[in-house]
């Protein structure tokens, strides 16, 4: 086994390959089957074994954890989703946009003087930085809640934050000519029909983002959004079709999903426009009444970022001119085409195979690179079974109110071989890595089902301690529309807690100083006691009073209580934006299937190394400590995980 | 559209403490900034389906 601190000063290189959602319990289980062999001579050489996650287990609070060495506490990323407590508005945690200032009127134009900016609100010092005081070289490669990348000397690419060019987390586009399917409201979605006419020509527009430069003729008006029109000609005969925008031509094949292709939004014709990238996927081109064209969210081109995706600002186009266009979305496949059935598994399949091997060319160019450098650090992160696991856990789950028995015997291999196809990327670096060179597979959580989702909204109601001014629950109403702040005491917002209406922070608060802890004690009880009507199961294992576990950075960011859920619940996620629905408790039936926003201690993290460690059971906060450590730098006093070496 | 206000002697003082510390070059500037801050935040609490839209996006929403 090797041993760190034997090696020498200098040739120290370290590797961590982190992949989101890797369940311990599926590793070992695929490793006592001989299906993870990279992986099993990876822990026969170091450790396998389960790794806390952070409180709560979700993405962008458990990476942030890995990236400060800390809790989230000092990071200030507490979930998803937090909330403005002045107006109670949910707002997505990890960045916010800030407007323009000082704008002057040109023309038909408004010009700011001084342009939008985008700004990470994640707080304390990424290990990164630390490396770099040492001249240490690091590449971070998509490394979540690091958008917009902060500031650094180290090559870092932004990950899992990082929004569409329309300022969204993934809003794809569909052209159908299924009347019905076009006329459906679809959460996520631009739908349009599709209409072939009678030289098989169909014209369409993909949307960009809005254009605030254009002064509006009603100063009231939303701005409008600038458009990019295309053509499609198709063959119904060979089911093919030839796709022309702004000169760019994409022959598709029915089935076929397409290299990506730029495009540019003009925002002041000839003088300042936004680049974006798409692909298409012919999902159907049998007839005039049967033809169905899938456009992905507009993503942030990495040749010509329209916002900041890496550092320094030029990596992502020495990237992109090396191994091609890339995706930069945060969640990259579409799990919402899924889960609006604007996808079949098999489209999802195809898509998300596309991103993985877009990853692995991107891996096998950093490692290269890595390789030529005595001494560093390569970070590089995995986002598909974090994300295929949340779709086709039903698909092994009997249990599951979404099980389809047909489904299941067609597509029940695609999880286990998601896990296969990462030990594959195991060996290929194992195989690459010289001897001397740390490696550490990892994970920010593991998974478990998510069959039930409670309704902490309607819950809150039917306690009585949200007040409704309609006095009783009406599904599918609003906090916003319903509740009389005036006689509430909490409400919920975000994917794992729930805040008291507390005087002095929140808009119409009441709850007093001296009334918070007994209140919270009092909640805390009931929740835990909270059990399902349809199997009498324990919903939520514990309810965590936030005071009782965060460092006090940032706390006034986080919730007053985070639901530790049992395996097999979640959060109802219409309650996660303050949606009340009639029952407090009820299936999940989406292809949304497989999730981790429960109790930490129900979905542990995985932990494969090179290298023995010092605890049975280590944190994810220890990674970063451990990572300086290994390169000789003691625990910044920032970090409150401790090294594992 | 422009207008004039007439504010207490006191307000004009912490105005110009702002302008100084937030590094606005005038009144006008400061004025402007400020009242498109506040517009911007009325419109973010009424465009909560907007928000969602944007939110909606990440899966874990339906």
């Amino acid at each position: 086994m090797m041993n760190f601190l034997n090696a020498g000063a200098s040739g120290k290189r370290f590797v961590i390959l982190g992949f989101d959602g890797m369940d311990p319990a599926v590793v070992l289980r695929l490793i006592k089957r001989g299906e993870m062999p990279n992986m099993k001579r990876l822990s026969d050489r170091g450790v396998f074994t389960m790794m806390e996650s952070s409180l709560p287990p979700q993405s962008p609070v458990a990476w942030g954890t890995f990236i400060a060495g800390a809790d989230p506490g000092v990071t200030g990323i507490f979930d998803f989703i937090h909330r403005n407590p002045e107006n109670y508005t949910p707002m997505f945690s990890q960045s916010e946009t800030q407007p323009g200032k000082w704008v002057v009127k040109l023309g038909k134009y408004h010009v700011p003087l001084k342009p939008g900016k985008v700004i990470l609100n994640r707080e304390g010092r990424a290990f990164w930085d630390y490396l770099q005081d040492r001249d240490i070289e690091a590449t971070i490669f998509k490394v979540p809640t690091n958008y917009p990348p902060s500031a650094s000397g180290q090559r870092t690419l932004a990950g899992l934050g990082t929004p569409d060019i329309l300022g969204t987390y993934g809003i794809y586009t569909l052209y159908t000519a299924d009347v019905n399917e076009s006329q459906q409201e679809l959460p996520a979605t631009n739908v349009y029909y599709a209409y072939v006419d009678e030289n098989n020509v169909m014209e369409g527009q993909i949307d960009g983002p809005k254009n605030d430069l254009v002064v509006p003729e009603d100063p009231y008006a939303e701005p409008e959004a600038v458009i990019v029109p295309f053509k499609v000609y198709v063959d119904f005969t060979h089911r093919t079709a030839r796709i022309d925008v702004q000169g760019h031509e994409v022959l598709l094949a029915e089935g076929e999903y397409s290299r990506w292709v730029e495009i540019d939004f003009p925002l002041i014709p000839m003088v300042q426009s936004l680049t974006g990238m798409v692909k298409f996927y012919l999902l159907q081109a049998e007839s005039k009444d049967k033809f169905r064209l899938y456009i992905t969210p507009v993503q942030i081109s990495p040749a010509h970022p329209a916002l900041p995706v890496s550092t320094p600002g030029s990596y992502s186009a020495d990237l992109a001119k090396q191994v091609g266009l890339f995706h930069t979305l945060g969640l990259p496949a579409d799990t919402k085409a899924l889960s609006n059935n604007t996808f079949s598994m098999e489209n999802y399949i195809v898509q998300s195979n596309s991103i993985l091997a877009e990853s692995k060319k991107l891996l096998d160019y950093e490692l290269h690179r890595f390789l030529g450098r005595k001494q560093g650090l390569l970070f590089f992160y995995f986002s598909s079974l974090d994300q295929g696991q949340h779709m086709f856990w039903a698909l092994n789950d009997p249990q599951h109110p979404y099980y389809h028995p047909d489904e299941a015997k067609r597509h029940g291999y695609i999880t286990e071989e998601y896990y296969r196809e990462a030990d594959r990327i195991v060996g290929r670096v194992q195989k690459a890595l010289p001897r001397d060179a740390a490696l550490l597979v990892m994970s920010d959580h593991g998974f478990a089902p998510f069959r039930r989702q409670l309704n902490v909204n309607s819950w809150l109601a039917k306690e009585g301690y949200l007040a409704l001014s309609a006095g009783s629950l009406a599904a599918g109403a609003s906090i916003y529309d319903q509740a009389d702040w005036g006689r509430s005491r909490a409400y919920a917002l975000g994917l794992n807690g729930f805040y008291l209406n507390l005087s002095g922070r929140e808009g119409q608060g009441i709850v007093t100083a001296a009334q918070k802890r007994p209140l919270l004690e009092e909640i805390k009880a009931k929740l835990e006691a909270i059990t399902d009507p349809k199997s009498g199961e324990k919903v939520i294992r514990t309810a965590y009073i936030s005071e009782d576990h965060f460092s006090k950075n940032w706390i006034q960011r986080a919730p007053d209580i985070i639901l530790g859920f049992e395996r097999g619940y979640r959060i109802n996620d219409d309650s996660a934006l303050g949606v009340l629905s009639a029952e407090v408790v009820e299936d999940n039936l989406s292809w949304w299937s497989g999730d981790h926003l429960m109790d930490p201690r129900r979905v542990p993290a995985s932990f494969l190394s090179s290298f023995a460690i010092n605890r049975d059971v280590p944190r994810l906060k220890d990674v970063a400590p451990t990572i300086l450590r290994y390169f000789g730098i003691d625990t910044p006093s920032q970090m409150n995980g401790t090294s594992l070496i | 559209m422009s207008a004039k206000v007439k504010i207490s002697k006191e307000s004009a003082q912490k105005a110009e403490a702002i302008i100084a510390f937030q590094g606005y070059a005038s009144l006008e500037e400061m004025v402007e900034d400020l009242i498109q801050k506040e517009y911007d935040k009325i419109k973010a609490g009424d465009n909560k389906e907007e928000l969602a839209k944007k939110l909606s996006g990440l899966g874990y929403i339906s």
